[in-house]
């Protein structure tokens, strides 16, 4: 068994394994820190992350009832302002009423968990997850469909969402995945969802996990350009050089996972002895 | 474990009512509150309705583990906090709604969250100068960082006892007795709180004290934030509320009426943050706002034994002594030895230490080794003896600071070549070090004949330019090779714009130091320091560029770590901790983290620290408390029944979280030479003693 039995399992990581074996070995079970650069220009590219994570906490706050304008004044970055015009001028279009901003499922997967963050779950006769994106291209919809993001989404909230919809379980046909570009005046990807994905999917992840949990290693991937974007390339042996942003920009790329620069609380607030 | 019926209340029952539930370390209490938030989930209650409010971060661990392993089907996440990461969660969600009331000068601005390091960043930069030039502090002989630790810790406790800040030396001073220069360093400790605390208020910065200030007095008035709080979390398990603060019960005050259930834990005889603002006794007044009250009484840790041990310590240490269990002797729960020296006494742990392990096959996670302090030198060679004896071992923190961490001071000299425009000279050793590091099988002696003919003018030089070909044979080509393509790299650097510290630093790890056949290749370890170097100056970049955008942030954080005042910290969040190991660590953190062990080995028994309260010269404690009368004086008594009160609490603290035997390791001198009779020391010998006598006795 490769997992340690108190392992959780995130979109992420799981697509972190399809992508690059070797990537999830390194990163979720060794747990190992390889500090190279992921982009050419490190600057826009860490820009950008500040820039998304601010709209998300724009949207957060917005839906926690602080009112719009008190908001608005307090966005120096102008992308953001549009951003978060934009949002408020169709973010919420035919989303249902009860909406539950930066929530967390955590389901069974097998013997580990399976965890999803969600931007926004809103729950009605639908039950409509909208993930903001603030990337500057909208990839292809083939592409996105075949995101671990797409799948375990909404996959979670079918198995794992009742409590959201007080106690009910909410069917699969119920559910839509909605991507939502803020860059793109507020344009939209939607996936639907009904049974025959959600055993599909079921079945899938499991045999995933099955896979992770008992393969003898963990290659390298064959898909080379892929390496460019990955901070493991040295230890890899696989390059020198950080891909550029520009390539980043032109690739079917996601925006930057936010969950690995959050701050560190504790750091704030612990005193030592 | 079977629990008992006491826990079995806890556990299954009054998940409409409030409990205040009691008892002294091991009776089981946070295991039962682990079984409750399982049968709250079991019983259909949503997980991320349940807050786990803890003290400090680490109390909450055995709840999530224990969450994690037990197979309860979750809807979502157990969250767990704290009061400082509740006030900045709140803070930084709700800030808006707040901006325009609290006296900030730029209220549009984001506001600023200072790390420590931050803290004592902008206490050297701003508060120092002037503690300078008025010679403020003359007398006090600590370092400057525990000073600016100690003027903040003073915010602190305003904030979570909740007083005005600008009494602080007033309080200090009305309770003083001694001679006037106390009264002075009072007065300096004030006025460098004020002038901290108005740097903040000028440019948005929130430091901790700040974070708690905005969530109590302000945030938690308003009812949308307060709303959000309550709606959100339903169910409180409050663990440990006597290492908590005013503030935290105040807030618990306000919120019990408004929960569906809570279950308040108290442990008693503890109180051991005491000097970061705990209150035990304003603890305890929240037992009445519970309408259950529950006492857990039957251990669940120590043997008979240990039970024994722990009721003879305490008659020697003037404490109200718990009954022995029948047929049992506390000298069966102890090994003491008596060494003449310092090494003697480390030597002796490790061996005991090996034989359990060895021999006994115990898991050495079930060992501690403590000491009321842990000086690095102590720490060390308790750590070289037992990997001596293989056997796996870990310390609460490393021995060296971030910056002396050999990856880190390669990457900061390379940095200081790659940047002559700073002016901030590398030393040759330094230079010579940082080439061993950075290029593989480069050893020091040919790393420093290297050096001595190619750094010159503050500039490394191509190794062709070496004009004798038998140093060029005995440094060899393949190293001097490698050597041009560091130099070259660092060449065509300086050539181009430079790159914030951060970013440079990773790219030279990327694009050369990680590279095969370079010093960071295939060493996980320096890579993780590397990555602990980037995120430190990165976080001082982001927060002080923000704060003042002209700044050159790069070679004011190299500055800064040369000085000793950044990068001390080493925070090993993505390493694996090696479980299975001998934790090496004080006292007081090995209590905090409220996990019984089958072995201690208490060293250095005779020391007097086991009874003395925290040197804090600017700042009290039991003053600036709650429980403080006004008027009242500190006087010596008060000092001889606090160090009384320590020593027992500690000592029995620590009994109460062993399961099998305590080893007692004590040398006639110690560390530094001198003779050892501290009071815990002479408590053991009149145990020893009695119990001799009692048995011939009989
Ligand atoms: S560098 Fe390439 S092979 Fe190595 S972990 Fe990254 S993606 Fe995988």
């Amino acid at each position: 068994m490769n997992l340690p039995e108190d392992f959780v399992f995130s979109p992420s990581s799981l697509q972190d394994y399809v992508d690059c074996p070797r990537r999830f070995q390194l990163k979720y079970l060794q747990r190992q820190r390889w500090p190279a650069a992921e982009v050419d220009e490190m600057l826009e590219f860490e820009k950008r992350m500040e820039q998304g994570q601010r709209f998300h906490q724009l949207v957060h706050q917005h839906l926690l009832g602080i009112p719009a304008d008190t908001l608005t004044k307090h966005i120096s970055d102008e992308s953001v302002r549009q951003w978060f015009e934009t949002y408020l001028k169709n973010g919420l279009t035919d989303m249902p009423k009860t909406r539950f901003p930066e929530r967390t499922l955590t389901i069974p997967l097998g013997k580990y968990a399976l965890l999803a963050k969600f931007d926004v779950v809103a729950i009605g006769d639908k039950a409509i997850i909208i993930d903001w994106k603030t990337s500057r291209k909208i990839p292809r919809r083939e592409w996105l469909a075949k995101k671990l993001q797409t799948i375990v989404y909404r996959y979670v909230l079918a198995k794992g969402g009742s409590h959201l919809n007080k106690g009910q379980t909410i069917e699969p046909e119920q559910i839509e995945m909605r991507y939502w570009y803020a860059e793109h005046d507020g344009a939209t990807l939607s996936f639907t969802y009904d049974k025959e994905q959600f055993a599909t999917h079921e079945a899938n992840l499991l045999h995933l996990v099955d896979e992770i949990d008992s393969r003898p290693d963990f290659p390298l991937t064959e898909d080379m350009p892929r390496c460019r974007f990955c901070t493991y390339r040295s230890l890899c042996d696989r390059g020198t050089q950080a891909g550029s942003l520009v390539d980043w920009d032109t690739m079917d790329t996601d925006d930057v996972d936010l969950a690995d620069f959050e701050i560190d609380i504790d750091q704030i607030a612990e005193i030592e002895f | 474990m079977r629990l008992l019926k006491d826990q079995q209340r806890v556990a299954k029952e009054h998940f409409d009512t409030t409990i205040f539930l009691e008892g002294i370390a091991g009776t089981g209490k946070t295991t039962a509150a682990i079984e409750r938030v399982k049968q709250l989930i079991r019983s259909g209650v949503a997980t991320d309705s349940i807050l786990v409010l803890v003290p400090q971060a680490a109390l909450a661990i055995p709840y999530r583990e224990a969450l994690r392993r037990s197979r309860v089907a979750t809807g979502g996440d157990i969250h767990t906090a704290t009061i400082g990461s509740l006030a900045y969660q709140m803070v930084d969600l709700f800030f808006p709604l707040i901006a325009d009331d609290i006296g900030f000068e730029n209220p549009l601005d984001r506001p600023h969250f200072l790390s420590l390091e931050l803290v004592q960043y902008y206490m050297t930069r701003f508060v120092e100068p002037e503690i300078e030039a008025h010679d403020y502090f003359n007398s006090v002989t600590i370092s400057r960082s525990r000073l600016y630790t100690q003027i903040v810790d003073n915010l602190n406790k305003a904030a979570l006892v909740r007083f005005d800040p600008q009494t602080i030396a007033e309080r200090l001073k009305s309770a003083w007795r001694g001679d006037v220069e106390q009264g002075y360093i009072y007065d300096d400790a004030q006025i460098s709180a004020n002038l901290f605390r108005e740097m903040c208020v000028r440019n948005n910065m929130l430091d901790f004290s700040l974070q708690v200030t905005l969530f109590v007095e302000f945030l938690w008035k308003l009812e949308q934030p307060r709303r959000y709080l309550m709606q959100q979390y339903k169910h409180l398990i409050v663990d440990n509320i006597e290492e908590d603060t005013p503030a935290t019960h105040d807030i618990l005050r306000d919120w019990l009426p408004h929960c569906e259930s809570a279950l308040l834990i108290y442990d008693s005889e503890s109180g051991y943050r005491r000097f970061l603002g705990a209150d035990p006794v304003d603890a305890y007044q929240l037992k009445k706002l519970c309408q259950t009250h529950i006492k857990l009484t039957k251990h669940r840790v120590m043997s008979s034994d240990i039970q024994a041990f722990q009721s003879e310590m305490a008659r020697s240490l003037n404490q109200p002594a718990p009954k022995s269990p029948k047929n049992s002797d506390a000298r069966e729960a102890i090994v003491y030895a008596d060494n003449r020296y310092h090494p003697q006494m480390i030597d002796w742990a490790a061996e005991n230490i090996a034989s359990l392990v060895h021999s006994e096959g115990v898991n050495p996670a079930e060992i501690v080794v403590l000491a009321p302090y842990l000086p690095d030198a102590l720490r060390f060679a308790l750590q070289t003896r037992l990997n001596e004896h293989s056997v796996p071992n870990r310390s609460h923190r490393p021995s060296r600071a971030l910056r002396e961490e050999p990856a880190a001071r390669t990457l900061l000299t390379l940095a200081k070549i790659a940047h002559p425009q700073w002016n901030i000279p590398a030393s040759k050793y330094d230079i010579a070090y940082a080439l061993t590091a950075s290029i593989a099988q480069f050893d020091l002696v040919r790393a420093r004949l290297l050096v001595d003919i190619v750094y010159r003018n503050r500039q490394l030089h191509p190794f062709e330019q070496i004009s004798n070909e038998k140093v060029q044979e005995r440094i060899t080509f393949d190293l001097g090779n490698r050597y041009e393509q560091l130099r070259q790299w660092v060449d065509a650097y300086i050539q181009d714009e430079p790159l914030p510290l951060d970013a440079f630093f990773s790219k030279l790890f990327g694009e050369i130091l990680s590279q095969p056949s370079f010093g960071f290749h295939d060493r996980y370890e320096a890579a993780n320091t590397a990555a602990n170097l980037i995120d430190s100056a990165r976080r001082f970049r982001q927060t002080v560029n923000k704060i003042e955008p002209h700044l050159d942030t790069s070679p004011e954080y190299v500055a800064m770590v040369d000085k000793g005042v950044i990068a001390n910290l080493y925070i090993r969040d993505w390493q694996l901790e090696k479980r299975d190991s001998v934790l090496i660590a004080p006292a007081y953190t090995f209590l905090l983290s409220n996990q019984p062990v089958e072995y201690q080995f208490w060293l250095n028994v005779g020391s007097s620290g086991w009874a003395q309260r925290v040197n804090q010269p600017l700042t009290h404690p039991y003053v600036l408390s709650r429980q403080w009368t006004e008027g009242r004086r500190w006087e010596d008594a008060d000092e001889v029944a606090v160090n009384q009160e320590t020593l027992a609490n500690l000592a029995l603290g620590l009994i109460r979280r062993c399961r099998k035997k305590v080893y007692l390791g004590f040398s006639e001198f110690g560390e530094q030479g001198y003779e050892q009779r501290g009071t815990l020391l002479m408590a053991v010998h009149s145990m020893l003693r009695r119990l001799r006598r009692e048995e011939e006795h009989v």
